[in-house]
Order: structure tokens, then C-alpha cells, then sequence
């Protein structure tokens, strides 16, 4: 018989014509059109806070022209309020031309990152006959402030003066921290931290010379807070003039620190532009897949042999050989019982004693294999089982 | 649009020309530049895939295990050159092949394609989509769209057992052959009249007859025909446990790795057919059979409620309806409704008819459901119930040497003797039962109806 495998070649039935699925051009703009809308708004409002955020801030610390927050322009402008000549310089010549023309003890020279100077230039400002306040962590801070010694370091927090510093106790607690000193004994110690002072004020040759462990109360951000405003114009505002030096703002013009990156011959960096490229063209390449994903919906996949082998794992499980047993009996004596011609309802001894006749063992034996107690341990279990299999073959064989 | 490994291959090119080059920042910039251009022109350059018309040829019908060829006619009608990579999508169990082909078609010239489909599974398999990766004459970039071209190829079931057809009507004939004879008994109905010769059984002369013709007349019986066999396919959720070797293998059938811990050696290996299968398998020759001896065979697949209905009154070729009917038939994993197919069975047949109602002898759900519905069917029909019985659990049964495998086997022993209890009970209720191994279950139900008919109590 056949059963028409042959295929019908007639075209489809009508309503299930081909059409393509693939959104036009116009279709995937006005599709998407909401996004492009949402993308076109994040990037104008990006472009529009760099322009309006002002120029590139990059943020010097305690630059006296800096308005960000870390930078030093609301204490500049608070030290001019207050009648203080401010004068910024970025070189070690610069400060010592401009200590010069106002006069030996006539300006306080503030210094914080003074990582730019060379070693020549620290001496230089050094010798300079001003005030000397510094600030924060120094790497000549032998050569700046020789009484003082740097013994550790402790966090950054509001602290009490602690000391009989005018300056300092009548500014109150301020946001002190950074490094601590040791300091010569007639020096001022104030702002203890970890037993250690962070501010140190000594002077020698009627100059003054003050070191603070953390510049952090003298910018922007912290200066409105406790009494950092009036410690920082008591520091610094004790003199009629501030010679603040901050760090230039061309770095690679002279110095010859240059980091890894700058070593780097831009052609490499070029080429590695454009491998990003490469590896963007090659995930294009082979992301793109030939059409959708078919899914489709997979048969349930049960054995259904499945319940009796869970049935034999909880036997196994609870060591249930009483049950074991009875199932191994009771398929025995199906098999059995009709071959040795007995009723179905026959007796526990009729039955023994039909098997022991056909076998020849000894009905003892057998009826203790069929009817006896569940076997005491799985050894047992397995040597009924073996019995039974015996008893089997010998009815059927006999 | 698709990019090729070319376009990364340009710019990879472009690497040296920006190592060697003066400034590298524009001439990474140039390069950029060049390869988008290189694109954009290879994009408008390639061939139009929107506008390919496509359609389809082919097999509609194809039996498991068998391979269909369906053809996709690519036309285009553009002015371009469509030259790339085509791929006809079908779901997985289809097995169609190749994956991808390569395509070329001049400008108003259509080219055949050929797909074939080896499924792995019965029922409909649809087209998905066809997807067309049309090349710029550059090789650097491709336009991509796709195209639905609908077309279904229905897997119907193999059939396996027909293998045994030609035996069963052997039978069959023999028992046709053997009834001409003047014996009268059960399960045959009057022929005709005819003249007594010599040797004919005097108990067969026709009194009535004889008298009004003045001549010896006897009568003629053969074996009843023109009865009614309604095989019921449960396709409840015991019909989706998986028994025996699978003759063709399944796609999503394999065994989650490694298999169950601790269950015996080779347990865990392929999880076979389901019993729907096998079930449809003993149907498809009971059927064909049956409707060779002359009976008319309606077919009713029920779980909750009716899947399938398919009535022999039909004219036309019976089994090819039914084998249409039955493909697309899945197991459903609830619970069949014992109550509803009995009603949807007496609804359906009027007269007397031998009910087949292939299922599983579960204890369990036989008890609730068959059991208490049975007499209504018992009482007007003849029913034989046919189930796969599961030949690892007959392994299981068999195991010896460590407490695990007797343990295992305690377990099969436990299950084979609910199987009994519950076929002895439905012995009880004058049911027939066919209880064989997924192989022999075709053949055995096959027998079962022979004997049945045999005997006349069709």
C-alpha cells in the first residue's frame, strides 16, 4: 500500500504567499526613530556641560587661580579681602625676585607641591628671608623646615588645636591630618593626631617657619567648614604678602619627567587605534548571523522506567528488604505456582512442599525462603534472590 | 547589511600605513575613512535582496525516517547580480541540509535550490524564514534581508511494523480460505446457497430451501466482515514515557549527561520511543489489517478531551487518512480523562464494535480511571486494551549479584506484579488485554484481533 509520500507540487494555498520580513531602510528609521531621539538629546546635553562647565580645570591643588575644589582661589581671594598682597609664582627665580622686591620678612612664602622643583631650586627657596608656611607631604622637607621631622601619618578629620597657638586656637577645630611631626621643644605643636602634632610652628632668625600635615583645609571644598577659613588666614595672612607657589602648568615644557605613555612612539599608539578597529570589524564580521534563531518546542523526554528505579533507590535508600523480599516472593510464586499445577489459593505448606518434591531440597529450606522472616541484612537479600533463582530453574528445568 | 573578513582584513592592512605614516592620528582617521567608504560603495553595488522573488517546490509529505527534497525558486528581478549566501531556516528536528548555500543570480535569471529534510520527530515542520546575504562586487560588505516563504512538510509515522503485514494476511487468507467450509459456527455469517455434493456435512442442508426447490440444497458460511474496529489512542501523560531503543533516533531525546547516579549500567543510555509511538505503530497495522479482512476502523485519539477523530465510513484510501491524522498527534502531560473518552466512545459508536483502547497498564491510573467507566463500554463492546510494556524494567527484573541490582529488581518484580493484578482484573471485567514488549506489541495486537475474529466474537 502506498501511502502517498509523492509531494503535491501545486503553489501554496493564497494568504501564504513569500514576503520578505526584513524592515526597509524607512521602516527601521521610524522604528527606531525614538531612539536616535534619546541619543541625539544625551549627546547635546554632554557636549553642552563640557562648553558651558568652562575651560578644562585640571585641578592643581592649591593653585591660588584654581576654582576647583581642590584648589586654593576662595583662600586667595579671602587673603585679598582681608588686605593681604597675594602673588602667585610658578618657579623658584619667580619667588625669590618677588621676595626680594617686598622686603626680607615682609611676605610669607606658602609652598605645598613643590615636587617640581629640583634640588638647587628647594635650597635657593630655602634661603629666601620670608615666612616659610608648607603644606601637606614634602620630599625635602629636611631643606625646607630643618627642625622638623616627619614621624607618620594619620587620617584627615576635624581636630581640636590642643596647643597655645594664637593663630590656631583662636580658629577653633579645623580639618586637619596628613602627615605628623616631631618638632624642636620650643617649637608649637598643635592638632594632635595619633600623639603626634600635625601643625608645627617654630621660629629661627626671626623667621617663621610652619609646616601642616594636610593642605586640605586651604582649598575650595573645606574651607567654609569648622574654622579652617581662619586658621588658613591666620597662617597664611600674617605678613603683608603671599608669594604662593604652585607647580607650572606646561609640565612637559622643561622638566624632563616623561612617563611610559609619552615614550611611546605615536605611531605605535596609531597602529593601536587601529587594531580596536580590526577587532570591531571582525566582531561585526562574525557577529552577524544568517537569519533569526529558530526555536522551537522540544518533546518531554521521560523514561518511563523512571518510577520503578526510584522506587528501587527509596528500597535501597531505607534498607527496605522486607518489602524487597516480599516483591521477589510474591513474583516467584506467580511464576511458580502454576507450573506446579496448584490452585492459586494453595497454602503455604502445599506450596513448599509441592516445590521441595519437584526439587529435591529440603522443604525446611524452601518454606523459609517463600514464607521465612525478611532476611536480616542486603547480603541475605541477595542470597534469597539468588535461592529463588535456583528454586526457578530447577521447576522449570525438573 | 553584513560585513565580510575582508573589511577587517583592510583595516588590518591600514595598521602598517599607520605605523609607517608621519601623523598617525589623521591617518587613522583616513583610514577609517576609506574603509567606510569602501563599504558604503560595495553596499550600493551589491545586488537588491528585497525584491528576490521566492517560492517553493517539493514534498509535502515525508515518513519518519525517510528524507524529503523541498526546492526554493530564488528569481531576480533587480538589475544587480545577486551573488552570496542563502540559508533556508527550518526547526532543528527538521535535519534540513545544507545549513547555508551559496547562491548566484544574474539580473531576470532564477536558480533552483535544494533542500533536504531528514526529520527526526513526527508532526508539521514549518518553514521559518529564508535569509539572503547578498555580496557587494567588492567582497567587503553584504546586504541581508529576509524572506518568508511559507512551506510544511508533515512527518507522518514510520509504519515499522508493516514489515509484518504480509504475514498477518497470510493469516488472515487462511482464515477466509478455510471457511467456505459448510462448518457453522461463531463469527460467521451466511454466504449463499448452493447444491449439496458429495461430502458435504449433511447438518448443513437447508430444509426450507431444499423443499421449495425440490433439490438438496446446503448453506455456505464465511467468516463475518463489515464489522467495526475503533481504535482509541490515549495520549495522556503515560504516553509520553519513553520505552525501548528508539528505531530512529530523536532530536532532543539525548540523556542528560551522565545519567542517573547509581542506576545500573546501560540504564542510562538512550531514552527510547514514547508509548505513543509505539502505540501508533501496533494502530497503523491493526488498521491496515482490518481494513483488509473487510471491517470499517474509525480512530479516536482522547487524553482530556478529543485530539483526533477520523471515521472509516470515509471513502477514499483509509490508512493514508489515518497516518495523516495521527502525525502531528502529541503526548500531553496531563492526566486522560477515563470518564470522557468512554462517553466520547459511546457517543461515537452506535453498533456493537471491537473497542482497542491503547494505553499503559498503569495500576494507578487505570484504577481511578478505566475502571469504575468500564462496564458502560464492557457491557455494549468488545474491548481489547493494548499496552507497551517497558523491557527495562524485564531487565531490572533479572538483575542479581549486588543488593542494588536485587534491590532494583524487587522493584521491577513490584511493578510486573501490579501489572498482573490489574490485567487480571480486567480479564475479570471481560476485557481482552495485549500486554507486550514495544517490538512485538504491533504483532501482537494484530494476533489478538485475528484470534478475536477467529473465534467470531467481532
Amino acid at each position: 500500500m502506498s501511502l502517498g509520500t509523492a509531494g503535491e507540487t501545486e503553489a501554496a494555498a493564497p494568504g501564504t504567499e513569500a514576503a520578505p520580513t526584513s524592515p526597509t531602510v524607512r521602516e527601521r528609521l521610524r522604528a527606531g526613530w525614538g531612539v536616535l531621539l534619546v541619543a541625539l538629546i544625551v549627546i547635546l546635553v554632554a557636549v553642552a556641560g563640557v562648553l558651558l562647565g568652562g575651560g578644562p580645570d585640571r585641578g592643581r591643588p592649591l593653585d591660588p587661580a584654581g576654582a576647583s575644589l581642590s584648589g586654593g582661589k576662595a583662600l586667595a581671594q579671602l587673603l585679598r579681602a582681608h588686605g593681604v598682597h597675594v602673588v602667585r609664582v610658578t618657579s623658584a627665580a619667580q619667588a625669590g625676585e618677588r621676595s626680594a622686591a617686598l622686603g626680607a620678612g615682609n611676605s610669607t612664602l606658602l609652598l605645598s607641591d613643590t615636587s617640581f622643583l629640583g634640588e638647587d631650586e628647594i635650597r635657593e627657596i630655602s634661603a629666601l628671608r620670608a615666612d616659610r608656611l608648607v603644606i601637606g607631604p614634602q620630599t625635602r622637607l629636611e631643606l625646607l623646615a630643618p627642625q622638623v621631622t616627619a614621624t607618620g601619618e594619620v587620617r584627615a578629620r576635624s581636630r581640636e588645636p590642643g596647643c597655645a597657638l594664637d593663630s590656631a586656637t583662636r580658629a577653633g577645630s579645623a580639618y586637619m591630618g596628613g602627615m605628623t611631626f616631631g618638632a624642636p621643644p620650643d617649637a608649637f605643636r598643635c592638632y594632635f593626631g595619633d600623639g603626634a602634632p600635625t601643625l608645627v610652628r617654630y621660629v629661627r632668625s626671626g623667621l617663621t617657619t610652619t609646616v601642616v600635615g594636610d593642605g586640605q583645609f586651604m582649598t575650595n571644598q573645606r574651607l567654609p567648614e569648622d574654622g579652617n577659613a581662619a586658621l588658613a588666614v591666620n597662617l597664611a595672612g600674617a605678613r603683608p604678602a603671599v608669594i604662593w607657589l604652585t607647580a607650572p602648568e606646561a609640565v612637559s615644557g622643561t622638566s624632563a619627567r616623561k612617563s611610559l605613555y609619552d615614550l611611546i612612539p605615536p605611531g605605535v599608539k596609531g597602529a593601536a587605534v587601529q587594531l580596536a578597529l580590526v577587532v570591531l570589524l571582525l566582531a561585526l564580521w562574525q557577529g552577524r548571523r544568517l537569519g533569526p534563531v529558530v526555536v522551537e518546542r522540544l518533546p518531554v523526554v521521560v523514561r518511563a522506567a523512571e518510577t520503578v528505579e526510584g522506587r528501587a533507590r527509596l528500597y535501597r535508600a531505607r534498607r527496605a528488604r522486607d518489602r524487597a523480599a516480599d516483591a521477589l516472593r510474591a513474583g516467584f510464586l506467580d511464576r511458580i505456582v502454576p507450573r506446579l499445577g496448584l490452585p492459586p489459593a494453595a497454602g503455604p505448606e502445599a506450596t513448599a512442599g509441592a516445590i521441595a518434591e519437584r526439587t529435591g531440597q529440603a522443604g525446611t529450606h524452601v518454606g523459609a525462603a517463600l514464607y521465612g522472616p525478611p532476611p536480616p541484612d542486603d547480603a541475605g537479600l541477595v542470597a534469597l534472590a539468588a535461592y529463588l533463582d535456583m528454586l526457578e530453574r530447577q521447576v522449570r528445568e525438573s | 547589511m553584513a560585513l565580510t573578513g575582508r573589511a577587517a582584513l583592510l583595516a588590518l592592512l591600514g595598521t602598517l600605513v599607520v605605523l609607517t605614516a608621519p601623523a598617525p592620528a589623521p591617518a587613522v582617521a583616513g583610514v577609517a575613512l576609506l574603509i567606510a567608504a569602501v563599504v558604503a560603495v560595495d553596499l550600493l553595488l551589491a545586488g537588491s535582496v528585497r525584491p528576490l522573488r521566492l517560492h517553493r517546490a517539493g514534498d509535502r509529505l515525508v515518513r519518519l525516517g525517510e528524507t524529503a527534497t523541498v526546492e526554493l525558486i530564488v528569481e531576480n528581478p533587480g538589475p544587480r547580480r545577486v551573488r552570496g549566501v542563502l540559508r533556508d531556516a527550518w526547526p532543528p528536528s527538521a535535519g534540513a541540509r545544507p545549513r547555508h548555500q551559496p547562491l548566484d543570480v544574474p539580473p531576470g535569471e532564477r536558480r533552483r535550490l535544494v533542500t533536504t529534510l531528514t526529520p527526526s520527530r513526527r508532526g508539521d515542520r514549518e518553514a521559518v524564514t529564508v535569509t539572503v546575504r547578498a555580496l557587494g562586487p567588492l567582497g567587503v560588505a553584504a546586504r541581508q534581508g529576509s524572506h518568508r516563504v511559507p512551506w510544511s512538510v508533515r512527518v507522518l509515522p514510520p509504519f515499522l511494523s508493516r514489515r509484518h503485514l504480509p504475514a498477518k494476511l497470510t493469516r488472515l487468507r487462511e482464515l477466509e480460505g478455510r471457511h467456505p467450509s459448510m462448518v457453522r459456527g461463531q463469527g460467521t455469517e451466511f454466504d449463499s446457497l448452493r447444491e449439496y455434493v458429495v461430502g458435504d456435512d449433511v447438518r448443513s442442508i437447508d430444509w426450507r430451501a431444499t423443499a421449495r426447490r425440490h433439490d438438496v440444497v446446503v448453506r455456505t458460511w464465511r467468516p463475518e466482515r463489515d464489522r467495526r474496529v475503533l481504535i482509541v489512542l490515549d495520549t495522556g501523560r503515560t504516553s509520553a514515557g519513553r520505552v525501548g531503543t528508539a528505531p530512529i533516533p530523536l532530536a532532543g531525546a539525548r540523556p542528560r549527561g551522565g545519567g542517573v547516579p547509581g542506576a545500573p549500567e546501560g540504564t542510562a543510555t538512550v531514552p527510547g520511543w514514547p508509548r505513543l509511538d509505539w502505540s501508533m505503530d501496533a494502530a497503523l497495522l491493526l488498521a491496515a489489517l482490518a481494513t483488509r479482512a473487510g471491517d470499517r476502523v474509525d480512530f479516536l485519539a482522547h487524553d482530556r478531551s478529543v485530539r483526533a477523530w477520523v471515521s472509516g465510513a470515509g471513502r477514499g484510501e483509509p490508512l493514508s487518512t489515518l497516518v495523516n491524522t495521527m502525525a502531528p498527534i502529541e503526548a500531553e502531560l496531563v492526566e486522560a480523562d477515563s470518564a470522557g473518552m468512554v462517553a466520547a466512545i459511546l457517543a461515537r459508536a452506535g453498533r456493537r464494535c471491537l473497542v482497542v483502547v491503547l494505553t499503559d497498564l498503569n495500576s494507578a491510573s487505570l484504577e481511578e480511571g478505566l475502571l469504575p467507566v468500564l462496564p458502560r463500554l464492557s457491557s455494549r463492546h468488545l474491548v481489547l486494551l493494548a499496552a507497551v510494556s517497558d523491557p527495562q524494567v524485564t531487565a531490572m527484573a533479572a538483575g542479581r549479584g549486588t543488593s542494588e541490582l536485587v534491590y532494583n529488581a524487587a522493584a521491577a518484580e513490584r511493578q510486573s506484579a501490579e501489572r498482573r493484578r490489574i490485567t487480571a482484573r480486567l480479564r475479570g471485567h471481560g476485557v481482552e488485554v495485549v500486554d507486550a514488549a514495544p517490538e512485538q506489541l504491533a504483532s501482537a495486537l494484530a494476533d489478538a484481533y485475528l484470534a478475536l475474529k477467529a473465534e467470531g466474537r467481532l
